[in-house]
């Protein structure tokens, strides 16, 4: 298969998402008063209602009403006001009832959009990006100095209720392929869904993960979800089709599952329009169905080929009256919308001097912002001096920590703020260098202590003092004569080899920029 | 003392007979069972009989009477009361007359029997009806039918039949039923006792196994209207279980003497002169009008013109919502299974091939016609419109009259076996339909024997949604014209059993 940036240049993917989330932090479950656990003792969070027992009838949850307004809301979406549950009715052991409660063709949230900031590396993926100058607009992008805008409509949000868990066993990897039984759950049924569906408005997998990250930080500005992809809580399904490029038609398309991770996401989406621009160049047909990716193969598989569109028997539920929201409502939860991660960026650029990008990663997740901007209040008068480097560790540093250490939380950790601004004051003095400012960074947060006793403890002063240099940098000239000929003969790359050595002579405690200074101007005069 | 008809008598009459301590609670449960045992089996109105909690329910009876505390214990005190088969009672089957559900037990109470239970009534057992109430004659019971206890030749009418057979043998004072398009006020009819569909929203349905759930509602049957009043008071009112209940104050017993005088009562020519009407049921209803007129009422014709679509609208949205609400009927975790077979799928046609009885399988696979893709469109959407114009009938009919009076049924109980074709069943229903269409309350209340066949018959009397008492107030002006209903004439009192 040929690689996707080559397959991009004659062909145009286009992608839509559907993406589940669980209201997990609510108490109760959708329709009754069920709690809501991950992980409790299977089928201990059930009733007559979540069970679908005869005679059970459904109440819905106000909060959770309230959790999709907010997402709609927070997504620009607009507020029906007037809307219907809908019963969609299929048989299969995890929905109790045999068909779903969800809504019709009018939604809680409608006609919604998130804009996508594409840049650096992500924005490659982007076809004839070169063709436009910054601010430039093109279908739904807008040319950036680093990147591009992308405007991404979202269709709906619509409420419904999750199913119960089916665990296949006897079968490979709980599958259900050669499995001799089945399990249920139903703890999980009637948990509170939230489903986006966005326009087919992205090309490239880069935009469909930024905008599932986006999403994922919006969902936890509000706190409306735990959005754990792992544990299933954000789901995310991609149905994606391929042009000829400059054709307007729509290709067949297929529908992606089991993307549990951005990377998976991403992954999953350009193995898909690899192989599809593969089956189209043999003169193939692409069919509609549904395939799963498979992380450890690389590959997506057909899981069930839709020969028919799926015949749900969609109807008004009859055991829920028409869903009104009164304009008070809306009003009460507008007033609760928290400052999203958006807003929150462009207040740290305005307030701290950061970049977009800068300020972009920081707003990702709400405990990184916070830990920021606790460093900015320690920093006091000094925090527009410090914030780009405060910034740069962070998002650099203490984000590679997290994204390799699960479990590991910003809140509580023994790197506090005070600790993290007394660590760059280090390292903007000159006391430490850039490189053993990340060593005390993993010491701070593995050991406990300040920087200042680390600092100490190892020794790793840095030495700055230019007398003690120059000495060092005398020695090193003249114990390499040749190499010093060599260097004014224009061999300039041997700037390197110099520092190193000086280094090593003052056993890596020399200030960089103070031994290159002086290298320079002895052998450049 | 000596054995007492206690099924006989009215709940009022029995209350006051605690009162005064002729009798216990305990002699009338007891009472009440011998009663059931001796006469019912002629009748098959119970599918089962819960002799221990009516005895337990009793004894809590008799403990407040002793104690000085009965009248706290609420209107249904002391009151046998049987309950429809589709109603939840922890300790009981709930078989919905079916195959598919015969040996399933609730693990939880519906609230109308709930209500019944904290108003003091005693629980007698629960009666048959035609499998998930499809059906006006009680023939579709998967346990065999009910017999009419005016003529064991005939049917009592359906869904809710044992319900209706029970209060005319005098087994019981009082039953609750279910109406989805008729399921209680014709039975009423064909059994001569009185039937009350509410208003939709009015009686809790939360734990009563829906078959249609925009068109169910629980109700009454009972001998007398005060009866059928105290009843009302206990199951009426808004439940936080059902979120299409409504709150309301409605005290039923209040306007029972109130009269008719200056009561504007509609008549609805278009149903008087319905082809299929029989002459003795037109005729009684006429005298029955004719007789409130006399009483202070003011006739007044009024136009349902929409009325006649209400038969049509009805068999798409009832076998749509049945369709949906009997899947869960899947043999997987409950009910009727037919094991065995490789394939899910397969397991799941067999056992509700086998499961479920041919009316039941005809409105499943309607429903599920009615609701597929391309046909939805054009069912679906008519029938709710419909739904629509046949609502602003009413409205407007009430806007000139303060109820409205009509038959029940076109006709008399019919003879086993007699009506084959279903759909010639369903114009049992032709004058009922159209208020659960519409959602506002009728009531079924005697009005003498037909002159041709010597059958009960019955006369609706339909009020606005939420004022159900106008129904039982005409109704009990109409009981005090015609007398109160009686126990059916083979089982009047002192014969049941003979």
């Amino acid at each position: 298969m040929r690689k996707l940036e080559e397959v991009l240049n004659d062909w145009e993917a286009v992608i839509g998402l559907e993406v589940h989330a669980e209201l997990t932090t609510l108490e109760t479950k959708m329709f009754c008063g069920c709690k809501l656990e991950f992980g409790a003792e299977p089928n201990t969070h059930t009733c007559p209602v979540c069970l679908g027992l005869p005679g059970a009838l459904p109440v819905p949850n106000k909060a959770a009403i309230e959790g999709i307004v907010l997402a709609g809301l927070a997504t620009n979406c607009d507020i029906e006001k007037h809307t219907t549950f809908y019963r969609k009715n299929y048989m299969y052991p995890d929905m109790a009832k045999n068909f779903q409660t969800t809504q019709g063709p009018v939604a809680f949230c409608m006609r919604g959009h998130l804009d996508l900031d594409v840049d650096g590396p992500a924005a490659r993926e982007r076809h004839g990006l070169d063709a436009l100058e910054p601010g430039q607009a093109e279908g739904n992008i807008t040319r950036t100095e680093d990147g591009y805008t992308a405007h991404v409509g979202i269709t709906r949000i619509h409420m419904e209720e999750d199913a119960g868990k089916m665990v296949h066993v006897g079968g490979g990897e709980g599958r259900i392929a050669g499995a001799t039984h089945s399990l249920v759950d139903y703890n999980r049924a009637g948990t509170p869904l939230i489903e986006l569906v966005t326009e087919p408005d992205l090309r490239t997998p880069e935009e469909a993960r930024l905008f599932m990250q986006k999403l994922r930080a919006i969902y936890l500005a509000l706190g409306i979800s735990d959005c754990s992809m792992e544990e299933g809580s954000l789901r995310c399904d991609g149905n994606v089709s391929l042009r000829r490029r400059g054709s307007a038609g729509l290709g067949v398309k297929t529908e992606l599952k089991n993307m549990n991770s951005f990377k998976n996401l991403h992954d999953g989406l350009a193995y898909e329009i690899c192989r599809q621009a593969e089956v189209l160049e043999e003169g193939g047909q692409i069919y509609q169905e549904t395939r799963h990716w498979d992380p450890s193969a690389k590959r997506t598989i057909v899981m069930r080929v839709k020969e028919t569109a799926d015949d749900y028997r969609l109807f008004p539920e009859p055991d829920l009256a028409p869903y009104d929201l009164s304009d008070e409502f809306i009003e009460a939860v507008r007033a609760k919308l928290p400052e999203l991660p958006d807003q929150k960026a462009k207040r740290f650029e305005a307030e701290f001097g950061l970049s977009a990008y800068d300020a972009r990663h920081l707003t990702e997740h709400g405990s990184t912002a916070r830990f920021f901007e606790g460093c900015m209040a320690e920093a006091a008068g000094d925090a527009a001096a410090l914030a780009k480097p405060v910034a740069n560790l962070v998002i650099n540093d203490v984000t590679a920590y997290l994204n390799a250490h699960e479990g590991f939380a910003l809140d509580g950790s023994p790197l506090t703020p005070e600790r993290m601004v007394e660590l760059v004051r280090l390292a903007e003095a000159d006391s430490i260098s850039s490189k053993q400012a990340k060593e005390v960074l993993l010491a701070v947060i593995e050991e406990g202590k300040a920087p200042k006793a680390i600092v100490e403890e190892r020794g790793m002063e840095q030495v700055s003092d230019a007398g003690a240099i120059e000495a060092v940098v005398d020695e090193v000239l003249a114990a390499n004569p040749d190499k010093v000929e060599q260097y004014k003969g224009g061999k300039t790359g041997l700037m390197g080899f110099f520092v190193g050595q000086c280094m090593k002579a003052m056993a890596g405690q020399g200030n960089p920029k103070v031994i290159n200074e002086l290298l320079a101007a002895k052998l450049d005069a | 003392m000596a054995q007492q008809a206690f099924g006989a008598m009215s709940a009022v009459q029995i209350q006051e007979g605690l009162k005064a301590k002729d009798f216990s609670a305990a002699e009338v449960a007891r009472g009440a069972l011998d009663g059931i045992a001796a006469a019912d089996g002629q009748v098959h109105s119970f599918l089962q009989v819960t002799e221990d909690l009516a005895l337990e329910a009793a004894a809590r009876v008799d403990d407040a009477l002793a104690a000085g505390t009965f009248d706290e214990l609420g209107p249904l005190a002391g009151v046998p009361v049987g309950f429809k088969d589709n109603m939840n009672l922890v300790g009981t089957r709930t078989t919905c007359s079916s195959r598919m559900l015969a040996g399933y037990e609730s693990p939880y109470t519906a609230t109308c029997v709930q209500r019944c239970l904290d108003a003091g009534a005693l629980p007698m057992g629960k009666l048959n009806m035609d499998e998930f109430a499809f059906g006006s004659s009680t023939e579709t019971s998967a346990f065999g039918p009910t017999r009419n206890p005016w003529d064991l030749g005939r049917v009592p009418g359906g869904s809710s039949g044992g319900s209706a057979a029970a209060v005319a043998a005098g087994l019981v004072p009082v039953t609750l039923g279910s109406d989805t398009g008729g399921s209680i006020r014709q039975p009423a009819s064909f059994c001569g006792v009185v039937g009350v569909k509410p208003t939709y929203g009015m009686v809790s349905r939360y734990g009563v196994v829906a078959f249609g759930s925009s068109l169910d509602q629980v109700g009454p049957f009972s001998r007398t209207v005060a009866d059928a009043a105290l009843a009302m008071n206990a199951i009426a009112g808004r439940d936080p279980l059902d979120c299409t209940s409504q709150p309301n104050g409605l005290d039923f017993t209040a306007s029972l003497e109130a009269g008719v005088e200056g009561m504007r009562i509609g008549i609805v020519p278009e149903f008087m002169d319905a082809p299929g009407l029989t002459p003795e049921v037109r005729e009684r209803i006429q005298e029955a009008a004719a007789k409130l007129e006399a009483e202070g009422a003011q006739l007044v014709d009024v136009s349902l013109p929409n009325a006649k679509a209400a038969m049509s609208a009805y068999y798409v949205l009832g076998p749509c919502e049945a369709f949906s609400n009997l899947a869960r009927f899947d043999s997987v975790r409950y009910g009727y299974c037919d094991p065995g077979h490789k394939d899910l799928n397969a397991q799941y046609d067999a056992s509700r091939a086998a499961g479920f009885g041919e009316e039941a399988r005809r409105r499943i696979m309607l429903g599920s016609y009615l609701l597929s893709a391309g046909v939805y469109e054009k069912y679906y959407y008519p029938a709710q419109q419909v739904r629509t114009l046949i609502t602003q009938d009413y409205t407007r009919a009430f806007e000139q009259v303060d109820c409205i009076l009509t038959p029940v049924a076109p006709r008399t109980a019919f003879e086993f076996g007699e009506i084959g074709d279903p759909t010639e069943m369903y114009l049992s229903d032709m004058f009922t339909i159209s208020i659960n269409i519409a959602g506002n309350g009728g009531m079924s209340v005697p009005v003498g024997l037909g002159s041709d066949t010597g059958l009960p018959i019955g006369a609706q009397v339909i009020a606005p949604a939420f004022q159900d008492d106008r129904m039982t107030r005409v109704a009990a002006a109409l009981e005090r014209i015609y007398g109160q209903a009686s126990v059916a004439p083979g089982f009047a009192d002192g014969k049941a059993g003979e």
